[in-house]
């Protein structure tokens, strides 16, 4: 390379280095690096569904607002990885209950994929167990594809050595909503509880501050 | 003195299983069902520290009409669970059945089973030998 070439090659790279060092400087501050958290890069906006709550209630998009939710997705019927991610979203909430700059704690919400063998009476005393605090859901299958679809969650039928002893293949991430319901971000496993708490109120704070 | 024995005797029913073949059995555990779940899951460690290859086929036990080995999976994060037909116990090596893996799918009790209830299991090996072991129920392990 010549010295006019290198002369040429810099008065291009330098202005665009400096572009590139200011420009946060304009918008808002870069995201929080989390550990766990995968952040969406704009919060989603969630079509309507229509659902039912462990009381026997409609439940609809609506019903996310107002409050963070941490959404787990499952089956009663599900005796390892259920009850595993369950029990490690309540260390979740204990930890979080535990700060004292958390003016409200985040909902626990787990969404029955099995509406053939979760009824809402069912369901009220599964996660009540967990989590006094928890709440559920279900619905028809076609309503809860219409949420999954959106958050990229999967669920599908697997058979088991009976009709009635079928087993799920469902998505093991928790997903997170923000008080405006919007899909907000993601935790794929392996789940720890400590890393999911500290990742929440970054996020939190950092809606709170930038929208 | 009365209690020490007691004690003494209870630790000894929960001490690792230990057969004639060079397997051990530690840690055996049951996942306390949630109020209304229909399927427990169990979980353990089997040491293999003979030469020889050996591999469990079937457990079963007096308090559950059905026991099945199963593998919960991760694939591209969706949890997947299949029953096997074995779990292979290769020679000088330890498997564990734990959360988020192997373990034993346990269904219909015959009754609802408590957190700190001893639940006796047999384990069925390849070679027509038998582990008795006895697991603890508890909410995590």
């Amino acid at each position: 390379m010549t010295d006019h070439n290198t002369a040429v090659w810099l008065a291009r790279i330098i202005p665009l280095l400096l572009i590139t060092a200011l420009l946060p400087a304009c918008g808002p501050p870069p995201p929080p690096s989390l550990q766990q958290a995968t952040l969406l890069p704009t919060a989603k906006t969630i079509a309507d569904f229509n659902l039912i709550n462990d009381k026997g209630e409609p439940f609809h998009l609506d019903n996310l607002k107002g409050r963070w939710t941490f959404a787990f997705f499952g089956y009663t019927h599900c005796p390892d990885v259920c009850p595993t991610s369950l029990a490690m979203l309540a260390r979740v909430m204990k930890r979080l209950a535990q700060r004292n700059d958390l003016d409200r704690l985040p909902r626990g919400l787990f969404v029955s994929v099995d509406p053939e063998r979760d009824t809402p009476a069912k369901l009220a005393r599964y996660v009540a167990y967990f989590d006094p605090a928890f709440s559920a859901v279900t619905g028809d299958p076609e309503q809860l594809k219409l949420l999954t679809r959106q958050l990229g969650i999967l669920f599908l039928k697997s058979p088991g050595d009976s009709s009635q002893d079928y087993l799920i293949d469902h998505s093991a991430a928790i997903v997170l909503f923000d008080p405006q319901g919007k899909f907000h971000a993601l935790f794929n496993v392996p789940h720890e509880a400590d890393k999911i708490a500290s990742d929440f109120v970054l996020i939190k704070n950092y809606y709170e501050e930038n929208g | 003195m009365k209690y020490f024995f007691a004690a003494l005797l209870l630790s000894l029913c929960i001490s690792p299983a230990i057969a004639e073949q060079g397997l051990t059995v530690k840690q055996a555990w049951i996942r306390e069902a949630p109020p209304g779940a229909a399927m427990m899951a169990a979980y353990l460690t089997i040491d293999n520290t003979s030469a020889r290859d050996q591999a469990l086929l079937s457990v079963s036990s007096p308090r559950f009409a059905h026991i099945t080995l199963h593998r919960s999976l991760n694939v591209d994060g969706v949890a997947r669970m299949r029953s096997l037909e074995r779990i292979a116990l290769p020679a000088h090596s330890s498997v564990t059945l734990e959360p988020g893996g192997y373990h034993l799918m346990m269904s219909m009790p015959d009754k609802r089973l408590a957190s700190g209830e001893r639940v006796p299991l047999v384990l069925h090996l390849a070679d027509h030998s038998e582990i008795r072991v006895t697991a603890q129920v508890r909410k995590k392990p």
